[in-house]
């Protein structure tokens, strides 16, 4: 009753259900058929009566058949889970046995698949993402002019069509609370139907409301009106003050819409009139956007543009712009016009991610390779026992899997986390933040990458130990097993050098960031920036042309009122603060050097109008002459204040006071009284200083529309900041207060994108420091293991303990020497493109190449001193009795 | 004469049991088994064989008999049918109700006036 072998062996692959049933029931069929014979029937009779007897053969023979294979597929199916739980339970267990490894490969995993989701992720919404427009891909800009080149360009470009306009604002907006300053987007009336972008509520302008004179209506954004109205349904209608003018809410945009930028808050259309050909021709600035034409493409549009431009030069009715004139321009898909310099900091911090994603997984390799090791014997048992081959691979593979997946959740959860972290530090001005969700691209890429590394190296243990001489050397734990390790040792310390080299490059990227950001924040603005305060305070331009002397008043007690605060020590007005943004500069006349202001005039880096307290509040001291005081007034002879470069660049051999100079128009000479020393203007990086200062009372017809309020205070100047805003509404509220904030305040804000930056880099560093040194601890842990019986032998036969330990350092400093060298070559040539980002240090930093080594053989040292322990109290007893 | 529905009535309820008493005798393929049952009941319940087989599969699904591949007789493949010992416990808690049940009818048949 034995089954052939080969039926038997067919049938533990797939027993073919249909050609059982068909043997089981022929052979009946048969078997009847040779007894009705012998019973005397003839064959045909025989075999009638035998078909008859049985009844429906083609019907039973069907239902046999579905019924054995539902139930083929159903015992399958159960064999197959129950394996698989039983690997699962095996390879819990077998990782819970080994805490240190599963906690240190499944954390390796979670970092990296987390850090790389979060970048990714942002790099995807920013940069990668389709912008949330109609046909984003065929949107172009192509680049600022003044309106009547767009009006131009608009009727003459065919492969550029449906051509918008738009120019960003900021203006003093009144709802009916205190006043706010807010930023808008003037724009033209087909600029929403190009982006295929309607109103959520209300409507869009209409053609008409582009034209002069009829324009006072505004869209609001769904921000504003949530803030503003409480989301009103109602407000479309109602009315809001810009600049002291009343404008009608038309619509209200979907919550989804930041076009120009995201803190854009409403939309008004732009209108010049016609007649003004100063504001038509001699005002750039105008950012265009159009459709590609269809079947257009850039190239056609970019020499379409480069043909028609520059024949605008002769409608300009104000000047002759040149023979250059419209030659550089370009066509720019709209997409990368917005995400334009965020794009270079989001791809180097994803390089940097996919370099720790790299390290994360070099590191797990090594980690299941050391503990191959440790496993071997085990498992050389497990196969000699006859686990199969395929069985225990499958095992192993399970095992793997439930560390990839505690790796993968950790690292889900630590990437939705870093995601969430990195908005909310994100500095402002990263387009497009709000955007900004988990990409499934990038979970899936990490996941696909550290998981695969998983489970590709957790086979190598199973393989060796499943490899004819692997399982027999190991179980016989003959000499031969001596060189199976050595070879895997050679991998393992490749894997681990090659780790440290791509730690190093990251170390010594990040390094050179944190040198440069302390280079930058060591710089001295050149006045003081604690206990200073400082607020914007804005009037609407309908106000200033209607009562000017009323804003001059307003200002002035702004200024009296904040004065007498108690706490406040002194208190000034400046048309533009340091640091806070660009400090404008200006041409100047020179009196007896540069007086023809039709001729080119020298410039003067930045120029301030400020009231005379400025220097005493922000601790700028006069090193020669006076401050300006309350005696330059209006009528008074016109003054003026600059730094010592401009002293030094006029009036090298003499003394600049009483010197002067002027406005680059006809205007009267202003007198020097003062020099102070250069200060930082623009930004901490200014290399140009030359500053020079004008009297407000003196200078008030160059207001531009607000002034900042600086308030120097005896205790904590962010306790006056509140107070500072309610001055200057308990005296209008209809002027807006913003950006109240801290000199201190300031100034870290100036410097926030390097600082961002430069601490993203500077974790990733830190977490590749760490990989690297779990890395260095596996290999090691897997060289003393793998050679404990050698240790032991030595220590028999005399060797001390001490140097035991050594031979183990020895080969971990050696390691990591190796990939520093690599590492360091690789910075060399990498931190190059750091330069961007770099200020007062340069990429081949001597301090940075030499302190990162240094660092790395310390670590190298610390990761493998628990291992050299080991390797110490390897028992000379044992391993001899092993021999 | 039963009507052949009522014959299959009958064989539905009691095919099994006819199986598993055959089994009782040690393993067997399809076809002795309905050999035995054919001697057995003198050929009075005459079963469409084809019936056997998914009878056999309903006693297979419920562990009450186990298959394997072996030779038969004139050594070709043959599925032999085994009867496990929840088998034999079903066949016996099935026989006394049968029995019971058979004997209830004859008394009630057998009563006067007596039918038979």
């Amino acid at each position: 009753m034995s089954t052939p072998l080969w039926r038997r062996y067919l049938g533990f692959i797939r027993s073919d259900v249909r050609a059982d049933v068909d043997d089981e029931l022929s052979l009946h069929l048969e078997l009847r058929v040779e007894r009705n014979i012998a019973l005397g029937m003839s064959p045909e009779d025989a075999r009638r009566e035998a078909v008859q007897r049985f009844g429906d053969v083609g019907g039973v023979r069907d239902a046999l058949v579905d019924h054995d294979r539902r139930k083929q597929v159903t015992r399958q199916r159960a064999e197959y889970v129950a394996d698989f739980v039983q690997d699962l339970k095996f390879g819990v267990r077998a990782l819970r046995r080994s805490p240190a490894f599963t906690i240190a490969a499944a954390l390796t995993l979670a970092l990296g698949i987390g850090a790389n989701t979060a970048i990714f992720s942002v790099v995807n919404a920013v940069v990668l993402q389709a912008l949330p427009y109609r046909e984003p891909d065929r949107l172009v800009t192509i680049g600022t002019g003044s309106f009547g080149e767009y009006l131009a360009l608009r009727d003459r470009l065919h492969s550029i069509v449906d051509l918008a306009a738009w120019t960003p604002v900021t203006h003093p907006v009144d709802i009916g609370g205190d006043a706010m300053r807010l930023h808008g987007a003037a724009i033209t009336s087909n600029l929403l139907p190009l982006l295929g972008i309607s109103p959520a509520i209300g409507r869009d302008f209409l053609p008409a409301e582009g034209k002069f004179g009829n324009a006072n209506v505004v869209l609001i954004s769904h921000a504003l009106w949530q803030r503003e109205f409480a989301g009103a349904r109602d407000v479309v209608g109602r009315s809001i003050s810009i600049e002291g003018s009343r404008f009608a809410i038309v619509g209200i945009m979907p919550s989804s819409f930041h076009y120009p930028s995201d803190d854009v808050e409403f939309w008004q259309p732009y209108v010049v009139s016609p007649s003004n050909l100063g504001l038509m021709w001699g005002v750039n600035g105008k950012r265009m956007v159009g459709r590609l034409a269809p079947k257009a493409t850039l190239t056609q549009g970019r020499t379409e543009l480069r043909n028609v431009w520059p024949s605008l030069r002769r409608a300009n009715p104000l000047w002759d712009p040149g023979p250059e004139y419209g030659t550089s321009v370009s066509v720019t898909p709209l997409q990368s016009q917005i995400v334009g310099s965020a794009r270079a900091l989001l791809w180097m911090l994803f390089g940097v991610t996919l370099l720790v994603l790299l390290i994360a997984c070099v590191n797990v390799a090594n980690l299941l390779l050391a503990r191959a090791v440790a496993r071997e014997r085990e498992l050389a048992v497990r196969a000699a026992l006859g686990g199969g081959r395929g069985r225990l691979l499958r095992q192993l593979l399970t095992e793997s899997l439930v560390l990839a997946a505690l790796g993968a959740i950790l690292g889900v959860a630590l990437g939705w986390l870093a995601m969430r972290g990195l908005v909310a530090v994100m500095p402002a001005g990263i387009p497009r933040a709000d955007e900004i969700s988990m990409s499934m691209r990038a979970l899936a890429f990490a996941l696909a990458t550290s998981v695969g590394t998983g489970l590709l190296f957790g086979l190598v243990p199973a393989l060796r130990a499943t490899s004819a001489n692997g399982s027999q050397s190991s179980v016989g734990g003959s000499g031969r097993r001596a060189t199976a390790g050595a070879s895997q040792l050679r991998i393992s310390g490749a894997l681990v050098a090659g780790e440290v080299a791509l730690a190093v490059m990251l170390a010594t990227a990040s390094l050179l960031l944190v040198r440069s950001f302390a280079a930058l924040r060591a710089i001295a603005p050149g006045f003081e920036t604690t206990h200073v305060v400082a607020a914007r305070v804005s009037v609407p331009d309908a106000r200033f042309a209607a009562d000017t002397r009323g804003v001059l008043a307003f200002y002035q007690s702004v200024l009296d009122r904040t004065q007498a605060l108690p706490g406040v020590r002194g208190a000034a007005l400046v048309d533009h603060l340091p640091l806070a943004g660009p400090v404008w500069g200006i041409a100047a006349r020179v009196q007896g050097q540069f007086e023809d202001f039709t001729r080119t005039l020298p410039f003067i880096d930045h120029m301030q109008i400020v009231t005379p307290g400025y220097f005493a509040t922000i601790g700028i001291h006069v090193v020669r002459g006076r401050a300006f005081d309350d005696g330059d007034r209006a009528g008074a002879p016109w003054v003026a204040i600059v730094s010592q470069s401009v002293a030094r660049r006029f009036w090298p051999n003499g003394d600049a006071i009483g010197q002067r100079i002027g406005f680059p128009y006809d205007s009267p000479w202003m007198t020097i009284v003062g020099i102070v020393p250069d200060t930082k203007q623009d930004s901490l990086r200014d290399t140009t200083s030359a500053s020079m200062y004008v009297p407000w009372s003196q200078a008030s017809r160059r207001f531009t529309g607000e002034l900042w309020l600086v308030a120097r205070t005896t205790g904590d100047p962010a306790a006056i900041g509140a107070t500072l805003r309610r001055v200057v509404h308990d005296i209008d509220r209809a002027m807006p207060v913003s950006d109240v904030r801290t000199m201190d305040a300031v100034i870290s804000d100036s410097v926030i994108k390097s600082r961002f930056t430069t601490l993203l880099v500077a974790a990733f560093a830190l977490l590749a420091l760490a990989l690297g040194a779990v890395g260095i601890y596996g290999v090691m842990s897997y060289l003393v293991g793998e050679r404990r019986r050698e240790m032991g032998i030595r220590i028999a036969l005399g060797a001390s303990r001490a140097s035991v330990m050594r031979l183990v350092l020895r080969r971990a400093v050696w390691l990591a020497s190796i990939g520093a060298a690599i590492g360091i070559a690789g910075a060399i040539v990498a931190t190059r493109s750091l330069r961007q980002w770099l200020y007062g240090v340069s990429p081949m930093d001597p301090v940075t190449l030499l302190i990162v080594p240094i660092l790395f053989l310390a670590v190298a040292g610390l990761a493998s001193s628990a291992p050299a322990m080991r390797a110490t109290r390897a028992d000379p007893a044992s391993a001899l009795r092993e021999e | 004469m039963p009507t052949e529905r009522e014959t299959g009535d009958l064989l539905q309820g009691t095919l099994g049991i006819l199986i598993l008493k055959s089994l009782m005798l040690g393993a067997a393929h399809g076809y002795a088994i309905s050999r035995w049952i054919e001697d057995a009941t003198d050929d009075v319940l005459r079963i469409e064989e084809g019936s056997l087989y998914p009878a056999l599969r309903r006693l297979e699904d419920r562990a009450w008999v186990t298959s394997e591949w072996g030779l038969s007789e004139n050594n070709r493949r043959a599925r032999f049918y085994t009867i496990t010992a929840a088998g034999r416990k079903h066949l016996r808690s099935e026989a006394s109700v049968w029995l019971r049940y058979s004997q209830a009818v004859t008394r009630v048949l057998r009563a006067e006036p007596s039918v038979a």
